[in-house]
């Protein structure tokens, strides 16, 4: 059943620009350096940073609120497409458990996430190469931070899409990822345990394992949380 | 009977106010169930708890003989159904539409040729339903609700936006399922004449309470012949009546009495003229099902 | 235009708006109490050095994202079930619907500066500052910002206009945001840049002999020329949406 339920998500958001933006997100982020390194490359060269290691850094710091905004537009549209049309009641007449539903639309969206870490990963690698960058390239490295990112974003892809499905008014999920992107913007000052802070990959004890369990494992919480909330309300 | 729907003291309250009130409704195998009550009654709310969309406050849901809150999903895969407005994804053609729902109940895909023909809309197979009109939405809704060949088919006022040639199509496309198919119909309106020509059964709610439910002929039965009297002394005619223990309703104006045999009101009449009262008039005053069902729904307003 | 301008309030007050507009002070809070306000060098007046920070962050993420919401919340009615349809067959001209939308976002945008200003004060109590409260500059940066936010606001209507739903215009707020990051440490390229004007023009530790901490000919050109062509741009579309 979930199967079906996905391969249906995935109709539905055809001409929706959907995919547009999971291509336009990773290669915003490798833009962005490529404007860094257009401007900044003799500098970089001078202090003896233009290596793969901090290429990487740099690609790695961009990433988190690339992410959570990509996370916010993507739960709102997905969100919208019953929403807006009022056919969750079309959606929950048909032979489907409400929480088959919630489960396929989180998986769509993890789905496309996971779609763009590969397309950034892809990128990152193909501009680094282009730069030349000083030692060996570092491709375990290179996949390793980018999905360990998205792990620990789990977190904040469950609560959006629950805010996101529960709330008439979009309105309200995307100022509550204004304030994600905010506080992962300012993640080196946040606790450890704000949820936001964790696609930062920063910690106390320097270990982005850490993140990353923690990632998995309030994700999955959650996505429970949500999704019982979602299968005890009545369909409007 | 056999009954496909059959609910107990089906009950739903919004805060305080209950939209439903200890609803048990019974709906035949292979009828057409016309449930029929003014705006606010309570329809659309039932019609959502028989499809799960709503948990009831209180009172059970059997579908199929089968319990609701237990086997939706097995259920659901044999009910069809269209509420309120329908729903529809205006960014995708009305093939794409149906593909969507096609794809969960897995039926071939050639059914969804057959429903938009059904419903008249295989010329538009292609176009965005951004671009349908009212009435043409409406159809891609009931084509959505007959993908999976329903046994049981809800459809909550499923000629709203529909031109008088669509109404009459919708119809007809109703009794044709319903002998053909044997499919079991639920159909709600606030317009009695909409479903008096095809429904063998009505449930008239009001109020949240459900207020009528029999077959159409007894309603129409009810709705029948009254006969009134035009006389010259109404006072004593009305004396003389109740001495000889004939039953009527008096007032200044006129007699009326309830549906009786042809003989009774032979007797009547014979009964006043021996008395000495003038008999002027003798009418039969026929109401339609229509002013029944208004004056039902009235009743239970208090107005 | 007042009657519809009190229409358009009326609407939006019953909508959530609320929560968004306290939504500012609250970010306000947030980057100046948890951002630290130790950076800097005693020499500094407490104020401006939290302020430099708070600013930052304030008008480079907050300010230019929140305008495309409340955008986005003042047509959500009209999208609603044929809403459009409904304002514009009342007697009143589109050219007015489209100003008093404007009009009254520009006002919500002023409303969430003043509850800005507001979150200054609470921060420097909690921080406990003494020196004295740089009243001059923190007015100029207030209303500097708002005025900066003239043009994003008219792109955000034309997008909340054009497209139903919160998600679609929001991207296109990012999409244009974002860029912000790189644009504001350019020389070249930032002060052309119509969403890199509300970070200049907060920065209140730039050009203090300028009125607006930018040059008058820059807030003419870049803000009041993206202004004039997003505002032109969305009027036109208006006039021209088929409802
Ligand atoms: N989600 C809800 N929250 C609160 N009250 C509701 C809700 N849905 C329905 N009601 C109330 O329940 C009552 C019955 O509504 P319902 O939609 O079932 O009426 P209806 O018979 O379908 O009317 P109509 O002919 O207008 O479609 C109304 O008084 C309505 O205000
Ligand atoms: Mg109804």
């Amino acid at each position: 059943m979930i199967g079906k339920l996905i391969r249906t998500d995935f109709m539905k958001i055809r001409r929706k620009g959907i995919w547009f933006l999971t291509v336009l997100g990773p290669f915003g982020v490798v833009a962005l350096q490529m404007v860094n390194y257009g401007l900044r490359k003799d500098w970089f060269i001078q202090q003896d940073i233009y290596s793969w290691f901090y290429y990487i850094r740099n690609v790695i710091a961009f990433t988190p609120f690339a992410l959570i905004l990509g996370i916010v537009i993507l739960t709102s549209f997905m969100a919208s497409i019953e929403n807006e049309t009022n056919a969750w009641k079309q959606v929950i007449a048909l032979p489907v458990t409400k929480w088959g539903v919630y489960l396929s639309k989180y998986t769509t969206l993890a789905i496309l996430l996971v779609v763009s870490t590969c397309l950034l990963t892809l990128f990152s690698l193909g501009f680094g190469m282009f730069l030349g960058l000083d030692g060996g390239i570092p491709y375990l490295d290179l996949i390793k931070y980018c999905f360990y990112t998205f792990f620990a974003s789990l977190p904040v892809l469950g609560l959006q899409l629950w805010v996101a499905l529960v709330s008439k008014n979009q309105g309200i999920p995307i100022t509550l990822g204004i304030f994600g992107v905010i506080l992962s913007y300012m993640a080196y000052f946040l606790p450890d345990w704000l949820i936001w802070k964790w696609p930062s990959l920063d910690n106390q004890w320097d270990e982005p394992i850490i993140n990353v369990c923690l990632g998995l494992a309030v994700g999955l919480a959650i996505y429970l949380v949500g999704m019982i909330d979602f299968m005890r309300r009545d369909v409007k | 009977m056999e009954y496909i729907v059959e609910t107990n003291k089906l009950t739903k309250r919004f805060g305080k106010e209950y939209a439903v009130e200890a609803v048990d409704l019974r709906i035949p195998k292979g009828e057409i169930y016309g449930f029929l009550g003014p705006n606010g009654a309570g329809k659309t709310t039932t019609i959502r708890m028989l499809l799960g969309l709503m948990e009831p406050t209180l009172g059970n849901i059997k579908v199929f003989g089968k319990d609701l809150k237990r086997e939706r999903i097995g259920i659901l895969k044999k009910v069809g159904s269209l509420v309120e407005n329908p729903s529809y994804y205006p960014h995708l053609t009305a093939y794409e539409n149906l593909e969507t729902i096609r794809k969960i109940y897995g039926v071939p895909k050639k059914r969804i040729a057959d429903v938009l023909e059904i419903v008249r809309l295989s010329e538009v197979t292609n176009k965005k339903v951004k671009g349908f009109s009212l009435g043409m939405k409406q159809r891609l809704g009931i084509a959505s609700s007959l993908l999976n060949k329903p046994e049981l088919l809800i459809l909550d006022e499923p000629t709203n936006g529909l031109d008088p040639s669509g109404i009459i199509e919708i119809r007809n496309l109703i009794k044709r399922l319903s002998k053909e198919e044997g499919m079991t119909i639920l159909i709600s309106s606030h317009l009695l004449s909409e479903i008096d020509q095809i429904a063998d059964h009505v449930g008239v709610i009001s109020k949240g309470k459900m207020i009528f439910q029999d077959t159409i002929d007894v309603m129409r039965r009810q709705s029948q012949k009254k006969i009134s009297l035009k006389v010259n002394d109404y006072e004593r005619a009305n004396r003389i009546l109740i001495s000889n223990g004939m039953k009527a309703d008096f007032s200044i104006d006129s007699i009326t009495l309830p549906e009786h045999h042809d003989e009774d009101i032979a007797n009547i009449v014979r009964v006043l003229v021996e008395n000495n009262i003038s008999v002027y008039r003798i009418e039969e005053e026929k109401r339609s099902l229509e002013s029944t069902f208004l004056q039902m729904t009235a009743e239970e307003r208090g107005l | 235009m007042i009657s519809l301008l009190q229409s358009e309030w009326y609407k939006v007050r019953k909508s959530n708006i609320i929560y968004i507009l306290f939504a500012a002070p609250l970010v306000g809070l947030l980057i100046g109490i948890v951002g630290g306000s130790s950076v800097f060098p005693v020499e500094v007046n407490q104020w401006a050095g939290a302020l430099l920070m708070m600013n930052l962050t304030y008008a480079l993420l907050f300010l230019p994202l929140v305008t495309g919401v409340l955008a986005a919340t003042v047509c959500r009615y009209e999208h609603q079930a044929g809403g459009w349809k409904q304002l514009l067959a009342l007697p009143v001209t589109r050219g007015k619907v489209f100003m008093s939308k404007y009009l009254l976002l520009i006002m919500l945008v002023l409303v969430v500066q003043v509850l800005y200003l507001g979150s200054i004060f609470v921060v420097g109590i909690v921080h406990g500052f003494t020196d004295s409260f740089p009243m001059e500059i923190v007015w100029k940066s207030i209303l500097g910002g708002w005025v900066a936010t003239f043009p994003l606001v008219a792109l955000q209507l034309w997008m909340s206009i054009l497209f139903k739903s919160f998600a679609a215009s929001f991207s296109v707020n990012v999409i244009f945001t974002l860029p912000t990051i790189l644009a504001i440490n350019s020389e070249k390229f930032g002060p052309y840049y119509p969403w890199a004007q509300p970070v200049f023009m907060m920065n209140v530790g730039g050009d203090t002999s300028e009125f607006f901490f930018i040059p008058w000919e820059q807030l003419i050109t870049v803000v009041g020329g993206s202004f004039l062509l997003f505002f032109i741009g969305g009027f036109l579309y208006f006039q021209r949406k088929s409802v």
